[in-house]
Parts: structure tokens; sequence; C-alpha cells
């Protein structure tokens, strides 16, 4: 395959990704770009798409299935996607359980801490 | 018995041996906690779902949800939020997923009188707290507390009705940047809700649930008839479903406010435009037009298309 071919083949495959979330109609000005504060407003609308394919691998990389993947992404808003793009792996996922016995010895530190302070 | 209240409480304690810098906020609350607030509360009817490993994620989500009114199960939210590779949930992917069953989400500012005064007005509040030395994320979800005895009531984990002091409390959240959410269906606004970053969390709304988020843009007009960013949401959530004389008429409302709301005119001129009365649109799209501004782009490519039409 030719390098163009790639090219076109992949503008494809992200333009499909990115269908979903064009529902603004024609002529609308969306309520997104409204009510984002006014340093968003110039963000360019490629960016934004490439940003929410770039989040929807990132998805699929942590184990969710494309579908699924595409599903979640198109949940979020254009800020949120814009803030998880290339750092995913740097943000806390909540999973642990109840972590019971760690409160238990914060508590305990708490108390030794109070009664060395006095 | 003053004096057992005394010992009893680590909230107490806290501000006695000074160590404000681990739990500021319990250290200063007693003058902040807001007057109106109830000094014990507990939602004792929240639902309890007991995690499953590490997917305390769903667990808290379907707590939520169920408070709300929508019937999952933290099983059905596993593919909405849980990430097997992290094993955890983001905070991101918990506020989207309510968006998904027609609710609103809304991150609550960092206070934690905040988080009282939304127990006390009887929404449960799903906060991320770090119970470990390095990288222990969890959510919990707080339904109660007491105020004299400086103490919090959670569904965590496996524990229906985890008790825990407000200092303690406070020194896992803080590590998450005191990070707490609700999840409230679009007839309601959170208690401590902020004008514009409310309107924010509605307008998160619309992509994946127009439905819901007209209802919710017409709760936000109600409290705040001024708005009128709310106004243009509205009337797109109107025309994203079809109701195109529904968003003529909040547009116009909207124009007679804000005569000079570029955005107002030119989603007006548009949506006459679709009505097949192009005429008409002319008239509101050349007013917009003159004024410039951010979106003197968009204005143009409607201008365009209108003129177009009637050309023909």
């Amino acid at each position: 395959m030719n390098a163009w071919a790639k090219i076109i083949s992949r503008l494809l495959i992200a333009l499909m990704i990115w269908t979903p979330y064009q529902i603004a109609t024609a002529g609308i000005i969306g309520t997104d770009q409204v009510v984002a504060s006014t340093s968003q407003m110039d963000r360019t609308t490629v960016l934004n798409f490439l940003s929410r394919s770039d989040v929807a691998n990132k998805l699929q990389s942590l184990g969710i299935d494309p579908a699924t993947a595409n599903d979640r992404v198109a949940a979020m808003t254009d800020q949120e996607v814009q803030s998880l793009a290339g750092r995913i792996n740097a943000m806390p996922a909540g999973g642990v359980s109840n972590g019971a016995a760690v409160v238990i010895i914060l508590i305990i530190a708490a108390a030794v801490w109070w009664f060395w302070q006095r | 018995m003053q004096n057992a209240r005394s010992l009893a409480g680590v909230f107490i304690l806290a501000a006695l041996c000074g160590c404000a810098g681990l739990f500021p906020q319990t250290a200063t609350l007693r003058e902040t906690l807001p007057q109106e607030l109830h000094r014990k509360v507990e939602l004792k009817e929240v639902p309890f779902f007991p995690q499953r490993e590490y997917q305390c994620g769903p667990a808290s989500l379907a707590t939520l949800l169920n408070e709300a009114g929508v019937k999952v199960t933290p099983e059905d939210l596993v593919p909405e939020v849980y990430l097997p590779e992290r094993k955890g949930s983001l905070q991101i992917e918990m506020l989207a997923a309510p968006r998904r069953h027609g609710l609103v989400s809304y991150q609550l500012a960092p206070r934690f009188s905040d988080l009282l005064t939304e127990i006390a007005a009887g929404n449960p509040v799903i906060v991320l707290q770090n119970l470990g030395l390095m990288e222990s994320w969890h959510y919990a979800v707080a339904i109660g507390y007491d105020y004299d005895w400086g103490k919090l009531y959670l569904r965590s984990g496996e524990s229906r009705r985890q008790v825990m002091p407000f200092a303690i409390s406070e020194f896992v959240w803080m590590r998450s940047g005191y990070w707490a959410m609700v999840a409230l269906p679009p007839d309601r606004i959170a208690a401590t809700a902020d004008e514009s970053r409310w309107l924010s969390a509605v307008a998160a709304l619309e992509r994946p649930d127009p439905r819901a988020a007209r209802t919710a843009y017409q709760t936000f007009l109600k409290r705040w008839p001024d708005n009128v960013n709310a106004a243009i949401g509205l009337a797109n959530t109107h025309h994203a479903l079809g109701e195109l004389r529904d968003a003529e008429a909040v547009l116009r409302r909207a124009a007679q406010r804000a005569p000079d709301s570029v955005i107002v005119l030119n989603n007006l001129a548009q949506t006459l435009a679709d009505e097949g009365r192009d005429a008409e649109a002319l008239h509101f799209i050349e007013r917009a037009a003159a004024l410039g501004g951010p979106f003197a782009g968009a204005v143009e490519e409607t201008r365009k298309a209108i003129r177009a039409r009637l050309k023909k």
C-alpha cells in the first residue's frame, strides 16, 4: 500500500470515530462553545477530534473494546477529553478495596502523634 | 459528658493539638459550618452495593444512580467506568457515566462544608480518597455526618456504614484535592451549585442525552432566569430534538434580553432558516454579522447559506 493510501485510510478511520460526536447541526453555534471559557474558544475542531480518538485509543489499550471505548468518550465534554488526552496514565484510578486496615493504622498514627505532641 | 465528647472527637482533637496542616478544613469547620445545617444527618435509605475487587467506582456510582432513581447494578456500570489495566476508574469517567443515564454530574467545590451541605440536602456524595501511603485511590459515598461528634458516615467498599472521624476523612480526602461529586436528576439542582459551573454540568449532558438536558436547562432557567447562555443551550436542545418552534420562541425571548448576543442572533437565524423562513432569518443574521466578534466566521457561514437559498 502506498503512502497516500495509508494516509487516506487513516483519515477515514479517524472520521468514522469522529462522526458520532458531530451532533451540532450546521449553522448552529453549540452550547459547549458558549460555555467554554474564552481561552478555549479558539480550540480547533481538528484538535478536538484528534483528542477524542486519542483518548478512545488509550481506553482500548487499557482493556476496553473499541465500541465501548467510543461510547465512553462520547459521554465526555471537550474539556474533559482535552484533560485526559495524553495523560490518562498519570491520573488516579480509584479502585482499591475498603482499606479499613490502612485507616486503622492512620488513626493509631494520629493518636500516637497527638500524645507525642503533648 | 462534655469531657467525653471532647476526647471522643478527633474533630476537636485536631483543633486542640493544632495540627491544622494535616486537616486544615476540619480545624476551621466549627466557624464555617452554615448555620442552617442540621447537626446530625444520615441518609439511611441510600442503597448499598458492596464492592467487588477493585470496583469501588462502579459500586459508588450505582449507589448515586439508584438514589437518583436510575435502576442499575454495579455490574451494569463496569463497562462504563472500569479500566481493567488500571484496576480502577478515572474521575472524569465517573463524571461522564451518569450523563449516559440522563443525570447531571457535578464536581463539588473542594470544601468540607459543601460536602456536608449536599448531604444535608439529601444528596449522597462520592469522594475520592487515598487510603495508603502510595497510590491507594478509593471511591466512597458519604451519606451522613454527626457534627457534634465530628463523624462522617460512608458507604465504602464492603462496609455498609463506615464511621470516620472528620479529621481522618479529611486527611484521606485532601490527597485527591478534595475531589467530590454528586449526580442528580435533571429537574434538580445541587445545593452548593455555582451558576456558571452548574451550567457547564448541564451543557455536558447535551450530547449524551438531549432530552434530559432540555429538562435540566428548564430547571436552570427557573433558578437563574437571566442567564442567556442557558437560554442558548435550551434552544440548542430543542433544535437538536427537532422542536424548531420551541427553539425559535426561546431564542426570540433571549434576543430581547440580550440584543447584542451574536450567538443568539446566529442561532435564531439558523432556526428560522430551518423552518423555511429565510427572509426573516436574513434580518437576524445581518444583525449578527454587523456585531463581529469571535464567532464572525460561523456567522458568515450561516449568512452565506441563507443568501444562497434566497437566491434560488
